[in-house]
């Protein structure tokens, strides 16, 4: 099949005593939308963190288009083409909508304080595109309207919004959103769903963490299931569905069977 | 760069050491217990040190009437005229720690104003008291009574064991002991640790919050004041900046072990002792500071969470 | 009383700056910048005499500790305000402008002006030798560390024979004469435009950086250092950035003063700097040049003012610190707070 974009080999992370992920095998082909699903505690964001650089690996291997990210600052990660957003909505509250993503744009560029002193051309000439790339993926987003306002201060479902905007604006290949879903309505729960395929029309690839089964089964082209930190499947939507042991993770063990 | 007092002197500085490092691990209580819990640095805990010390010479020589002439007492006075001396100088200082949390911190915190407003506020407290007692003492620096003989209990390999040296020594370690046991046994000490893991969650467990921060100034101000009474006996003499090298010395030796935590403080506060008497006796005491400094850069390079400290940020996100 | 609080002066003046036409700001500009240097004959004229300071001459004050505190305060906001690092240290850097002109100039006979480059520079160099091990530390950390490159600046001051021990350098020549300006002991008011001019720079260099991206990098790291780091932010070099930045504005400063007052000695560079000029960032109004400005040309100036009280002045210093931060605890001009309603969708 197409190429894997992202691939964890054997990744385990411990904390003292606990285990969070253990032998994990996963992978993310370029241009699908892949869903990362389990119950709470399973371990779904700890892959993020460990993919994003927050936790480091205890043992195992992630490359990135092929290349290992081990020893990458967290800032190298990003700028590898790798952006994420967060469960609990993380953005620059003090900041405009507009500014936050800014600052993600600024990542691929290239003059620093020196020329920003200065004010050479260039340091004009990628001030202006930044700002003219923020306000596209703001209106991408539909919340072009907000843009100079606080980010503290926008309505919850458009500080989600932003949030995606903002891990936009990195330019990733790769877009990983945790719980994008999260106290939506199922109205808003659709528009998100339209949102997210409408991003990897446009040449991203997607990884999501979400709880909403409807939503994941929708879009999803591939689902894996990890369960006390084991990946207990991966598969086409429709598959996973109906795998029993995936039902079990949810359901609990029934009391007869063991 | 002498390394032949480390061989003649090396058991006199270790119990120097010792002497002056637990009273800056009973200071440095006053720093690490209020930002385990609130995660700010009390910056007037050097003053309440200062104010600690005039307390003590105050009770001695206005409220018990000895002159720095007097001779020294014997048996059981001498015993229950330090012991009121001591609790008084806690006493004193544990209320002074209480209103410095009213004035500096409540009302901000109250209002969720940024980390260093409340910093500048303590810094505003810090100086009033600083320079009250510079107008009231006139710069001068003060002689305190010798109401303790100092008496020696003997000599080992150049060791000098003094009654004040031991009581420097012995007073803070017994502390230490009832201080460990409260905060991990009583009610209280419970909650002062669940508010230091984390406040949202200690909020809904029915834990009064605010009674926890007083209660940590309070139990802060208390051992200051004890580090106090015990300098002040063991130097017989104050003066109204005496803080400020004492406030940094603490905060570090609270660093040093690793803020936020009882036992971080305690092995900081020898740690830091230690190397102060090392230091000076090795490279001279002007570069002893340097040589503070460079160590704690050097061990927070390595152990960031201090010496002995257990890691603050992975008990709260 | 609870609309004073929340009135917020700042935003009103962005307000009316922004309905203005470029050729007014201009003049505005001007203007005021005429005003403030007319400021030192100000005491000498009727109606504003009442600023006449009774110890000191108002003139020299002006230039220390008024001028150089907004200056100071300007180059730690920059670390502080901007970035949210907090500097309890930042006199080392005063100290290090100011020995090197003290040292180069008594030893090797530069002048102020040549030595200028060179004492930012040091300081710059102490910024980097401090800020690498410091800045990879947890936030708190850094107080305490700073605090000790303070203090042991000093020390190393005392006890170095190039930097005169505990008695200083004596001697130290003013700078020499530009544009038909003269500095020296009759001429505190051009001092005064000295140090004003610097200060406009750094004002502009502040701006500059706080509209582009390093601005944006600093304001990210301060908000949420973890999430700047994910959102491509090399969080390390832009703390590093933010503190040298401020360290040449320090050192500036005290290449400056040493030229001014021409003896120096370490007990002009203890902790209570410091101090003062992080509680005069925050008095004004932490983040926002305006604030930071008013902030520390009032608690330079008051001291001075209150010399009649003489003894009491810090403590009341103290005690208006107190008073202010509970009031205002985001300080006189704070940080901005409001919401762009202008140029909306320049798209």
């Amino acid at each position: 099949m197409s190429e894997k974009l992202l691939e964890l080999k054997n990744v385990t992370i411990k904390f003292g005593g606990v285990t969070a992920l253990n032998e994990v095998n996963f992978h993310v082909n370029r241009g699908e939308i892949c869903a990362l699903i389990g119950p709470n505690g399973a371990g779904k964001t700890t892959v993020f963190n460990v993919v994003t650089g927050v936790y480091p690996l205890t043992s195992g291997e992630i490359t990135f288009k092929g290349v290992n990210l081990a020893g990458l600052k967290r800032h190298q990660v990003t700028k590898s083409g790798l952006a994420r957003t967060f469960q609990n909505v993380r953005l620059f509250g003090d900041m405009t909508a507009l500014e936050n993503v800014i600052t993600a744009t600024d990542v691929h560029k290239k003059t620093g304080l020196l020329r920003a002193l200065i004010g050479t051309p260039l340091n004009r000439k990628e001030e202006r595109e930044s700002k003219e790339r923020a306000h596209e993926l703001l209106a991408l987003m539909g919340i072009d309207h907000r843009a100079d306002q606080l980010a503290k201060n926008l309505p919850y479902g458009d500080q989600r919004r932003l949030e995606i905007a903002r891990a936009l604006g990195t330019e990733p290949e790769l877009l990983l959103l945790d719980e994008p879903a999260a106290g939506f309505n199922p109205a808003e729960k659709v528009e998100l769903a339209n949102l997210i395929k409408k991003i990897r029309d446009k040449g991203y690839t997607v990884l999501l963490i979400e709880h909403d089964m409807s939503l994941i089964m929708g879009i999803s082209d591939r689902v894996a299931v990890l369960d006390f930190g084991q990946k207990i499947a991966d598969d086409l939507p429709t598959v996973v569905q109906n795998d029993p042991r995936v039902i079990e993770a949810y359901l609990g063990v029934p009391a007869d069977a063991s | 760069m002498n390394f032949s007092v480390i061989t003649s002197q090396f058991w006199s500085l270790v119990l120097q050491g010792l002497a002056l490092g637990l009273i800056y691990a009973l200071v440095s209580l006053g720093y690490t217990m209020v930002y385990g819990v609130l995660r700010l640095i009390n910056f007037a805990n050097s003053e309440v040190f200062m104010i600690g010390t005039f307390a003590t010479l105050y009770l001695e020589v206005h409220v018990l009437g000895y002159a720095t002439n007097s001779p020294s007492l014997h048996g059981a006075k001498l015993v229950w005229t330090l012991v009121l001396v001591f609790i008084g100088s806690m006493i004193a200082c544990a209320l002074l720690a209480m209103l410095v949390e009213i004035v500096a911190y409540r009302r901000l915190r109250a209002r969720g104003a940024n980390r260093l407003a409340s910093l500048i506020s303590a810094i505003g407290v810090s100086i009033a008291l600083l320079e009250g007692m510079r107008i009231i003492t006139i710069s001068r620096p003060m002689t305190t009574p010798r109401l303790l003989d100092k008496w020696s209990f003997g000599e080992f390999h150049g060791a000098n064991f003094r009654i004040d040296t031991l009581m420097a020594i012995v007073v803070p370690i017994i502390i230490f002991v009832v201080l460990d046991r409260f905060v991990t046994k009583s009610r209280l000490g419970k909650s002062i640790r669940a508010v230091s893991m984390s406040e949202e969650n200690s909020k809904l467990m029915g834990i009064n919050i605010n009674r926890v921060i007083t209660l940590t100034f309070c139990i802060g101000g208390l051992t200051t004041g004890a580090a106090a009474f015990i300098y002040t006996t063991v130097y017989e003499n104050t003066v109204f900046n005496v803080g400020f090298n004492m406030g940094i010395a603490a905060f570090t030796a609270a660093v040093l072990g690793g803020i936020g935590n009882l036992r971080g403080a305690f092995y900081g506060g020898i740690a830091l002792g230690m190397l102060e008497q090392f230091a000076s006796a090795m490279l001279g005491s002007q570069w002893k500071a340097v040589t503070v400094f460079t160590v704690l850069v050097v061990v927070l390079l390595f152990k960031p969470n201090g010496l002995f400290g257990e890691a603050v940020q992975q008990t709260r996100t | 009383m609870a609309n004073l609080t929340r009135f917020n002066l700042r935003d009103k003046g962005a307000e009316i700056w922004a309905g203005w036409s470029r050729p007014v700001r201009t003049v505005f500009v001007l203007a005021f910048i005429v005003l403030i240097g007319l400021m030192p004959f100000a005491a000498s004229w009727g109606p504003t005499s009442f600023l006449n300071t009774p110890i000191t001459s108002f003139q020299n004050v002006l230039v220390y500790p008024v001028g150089m505190f907004i200056m100071m305060a300007l180059g730690l906001n920059i670390v502080v305000g901007k970035s949210g690092l907090l500097d309890l240290g930042y006199v080392a850097f005063f100290a290090i402008g100011a020995y090197s002109q003290g040292i180069l100039s008594t030893l090797y006979g530069w002048n102020t002006w040549e030595v200028m480059p060179f004492g930012i520079g040091f300081a710059m160099l102490a910024g980097v030798i401090l800020g690498l091990p410091a800045l990879r530390l947890r936030g708190d950390y850094l107080a305490i560390i700073t605090l000790g490159f303070g203090e042991i600046v000093r020390i190393v001051a005392i006890n170095l024979s190039v930097t005169g021990g505990p008695n200083g350098i004596p001697g130290i020549p003013n700078p020499p004469s530009v544009f038909g300006l003269h500095f020296d002991l009759m001429h505190p008011e051009t001092f005064f435009w000295l140090v004003f001019a610097m200060i406009l720079l750094v004002i502009w260099m502040v701006r500059r950086f706080t509209i582009r991206r390093p601005g944006r990098a600093w304001e990210a790291i301060r908000q949420d250092e973890d999430v700047a780091a994910l959102m491509g932010v090399n969080t390390l070099v832009y703390k590093l950035w933010s503190f040298v930045i401020g360290a040449a504005v320090g050192g500036a400063a005290g290449v400056l003063y040493a030229s001014k007052v021409m003896v120096i000695s370490p007990d002009m560079f203890k902790f209570d700097v410091s101090i003062l000029i992080l509680a005069c960032v925050v008095f004004g109004g932490i983040g926002n040049i305006w604030g930071v400005v008013l902030g520390a040309g009032i608690l330079a100036y008051m001291p001075e003012r209150i010399r009649f009280i003489s003894d009491a002045r810090q403590l009341v210093f103290g005690l208006v610190l107190i008073i202010m931060m509970n009031m205002r605890p985001d300080g006189l001009l704070p940080r901005k707070k409001r919401e762009k309603i202008t140029e909306k969708g320049a798209k």
